[in-house]
């Protein structure tokens, strides 16, 4: 059953009120298009959610030749900020764009709150 | 694969968006199926089928949108087990354009395909001529500039 | 120095439980005595597990030994037991100056120099860490003070490390550790999966594609330079980061390690593998 969009938009809530989070998203992973998202300005949606998609099926196919199963969640780092990934059963990515400093541990656990939201 | 352009501006913003969005064939064509570059066809007389049915379906969907008295559909987009198709318009100075665009699902997604086919409009629409006409074929030429376009595009 | 070597062996022999073996194990380490030091250490260490000088005696010899790894783990040891173990954090520092992290070694070097004001080797390691990043200088400085490693530059030129040993002494360097250049090609290491079936090639094939999009996403995001790419997967982690701007490296490891291990570990090969290419490629 699909949580209606007022349960979508409660997730990203908790997501984007972790500090030094910038923005969280839910992107569909087959076809990286934006299916609700809370980001500050000057974040670009569509580019966030087409390339993390597309992230996250080249790091699915790695994993699974190196036999460590599905992925449950990733974070790409960089120097001036981050992208942390929940993928979702159901086929969606619950996204984070953050600084690079943020608090890994409690943005993972929101991520995977939401994933479990949107299922 | 190679990228061939009748009108050489096009070529260089195709070729990076080729690269960029991954895409298996892209035609670049005006609303009425007149290629202006293609990359990826192999045989001629699939530019000719591809550019006619393109344009056809943006013919249509124009239409639709003008019966419900909306501004023309921006993009359409088929989505198959193994490809996608992607068809949208563009502003130039050379006219209205449209790209049809077939991607792999395996190597791409509509998501990049929408997000460098913007990229991809403004640098058209940057280095079209700005003051150009387009010109009109007239129906004696029309075999004659065929050819030559699919000469062209095909390197021969 | 041998004369006294002999007589720390003999008063060792007679009472196996003194700290004896800590001056007699520094004498063999500093000698080049490698396999004797290592072996006085262990012993003693076995006897006093919860002695902090005993685990820096022993994270020297690993380090001259360059089996970084677990000299990594004994320095930690020492800390965990002793946290201003001044031993302890210049060899930390040490390691996180070689890996090029200059930021934790400076403050490495910082809370050595809050314990040891006085000691020229730490303003001196600090002075070269504030200076300028790995390359720059000598071990020496930061590793230890009068009982560290032998001088050795960082310079991986001036010690080229064969092919084969890219990974030499780092956990899992046959199973779980793979370096490749930008196209793809395995330069070292090898990977298994969880079945012990050799996946290397295979895993290798989809590497590139990942850094380059790992790439191409935080060029177009604005974000810098990609540093890092840790993932969990349902039976492993996997952490993946790039030693240099041509080279990938990938560390694998099952649930059990935690990501935050799985990153030193990775950040350790990653110093072992730029090494490598930077200098030991070429021999």
């Amino acid at each position: 059953m699909t949580a209606p969009a007022a349960a979508y938009d409660k997730a990203l809530d908790l997501i984007t009120r972790v500090r030094g989070v910038r923005g969280a998203m839910l992107v569909s992973a087959e076809d990286g298009i934006v299916v609700a998202e809370q980001l500050m300005e000057g974040i670009k949606g569509p580019a966030v959610s087409a390339l993390a998609a597309s992230l996250a099926t080249r790091l699915r196919r790695a994993m699974e030749a190196a036999g460590v199963g599905a992925s449950l969640f990733w974070h790409l780092q960089a120097e001036h900020g981050a992208l942390l990934v929940v993928p979702t059963p159901g086929g969606t990515l619950v996204v984070a764009v953050a600084e690079p400093d943020v608090n890994v541990g409690l943005v993972r656990l929101e991520l995977l709150r939401a994933a479990e939201v949107v299922g | 694969m190679t990228t061939r352009a009748v009108e050489t501006w096009t070529l260089e913003p195709l070729v990076k968006f080729v690269k960029e969005a991954g895409a298996r064939l892209v035609l670049v064509m005006t609303s009425a199926g007149q290629v202006l570059a293609q990359h990826g066809f192999s045989r001629a007389v699939d530019v000719m089928s591809a550019a006619a049915l393109g344009a056809a379906i943006m013919a249509s969907t124009d239409e639709m949108a003008r019966q419900l008295r909306q501004p023309p559909f921006a993009a359409l987009n088929h989505q198959g087990e193994r490809h996608g198709i992607f068809l949208a318009g563009l502003a130039t100075g050379r006219g209205r354009l449209v790209a049809l665009v077939v991607y792999d699902l395996d190597v791409s997604s509509l998501g990049l395909v929408q997000l460098f086919f913007e990229q991809l409009a403004a640098e058209l629409q940057a280095a079209s001529p700005k003051d150009s006409v387009p010109k009109q074929v007239l129906a004696a030429d029309f075999e004659r500039q065929l050819s030559d376009s699919l000469n062209t595009l095909f390197g021969r | 120095m041998p004369d006294e070597i002999k007589t720390l062996s003999s008063q060792l022999a007679q009472d196996p439980d003194s700290l004896l073996f800590l001056r007699l194990g520094e004498l063999l380490r500093q000698k080049g005595q490698l396999d004797a030091a290592h072996r006085v250490a262990l012993t003693g260490l076995e006897r006093h597990p919860h002695l902090p000088d005993a685990h820096d005696l022993y994270a020297r010899i690993l380090a001259d030994k360059r089996d970084y790894e677990r000299a990594f783990d004994e320095w930690d040891m020492a800390l965990r037991i002793a946290p201003d173990h001044v031993g302890a954090l210049k060899g930390l520092a040490f390691l996180y100056f070689k890996v090029g992290d200059v930021q934790q070694a400076a403050a490495h070097l910082e809370a050595a120099q809050r314990v040891a004001p006085d000691d020229p080797g730490v303003a001196q390691a600090l002075a070269m860490a504030r200076g300028g990043g790995p390359g720059g200088g000598s071990a020496e400085a930061g590793a230890g003070g009068s009982a560290a490693a032998e001088p050795e530059p960082i310079a991986p030129a001036a010690q080229p490390l064969e092919e084969a040993r890219v990974f030499a002494g780092l956990e899992g360097a046959q199973e779980g550790l793979l370096l490749l250049d930008a196209s793809g090609r395995v330069l070292g290491g090898a990977l298994k999966d969880p079945s012990g079936r050799d996946v290397t090639d295979a895993v290798a094939a989809y590497l590139a594609g990942v850094s380059q999009e790992a790439a191409r996403t935080v060029k177009l995001l604005g974000l810098g330079r990609w540093t890092g790419l840790a993932a969990e997967g349902s039976l492993g982690h996997v952490h993946l980061a790039p030693p240099t701007g041509e080279a990938l490296l990938l560390v694998v490891r099952d649930r059990a390690v935690p990501m935050g291990r799985l990153a030193i570990i990775a950040q350790r090969a990653a110093l072992a593998a730029r090494r490598w290419l930077e200098g030991g490629a070429h021999a």
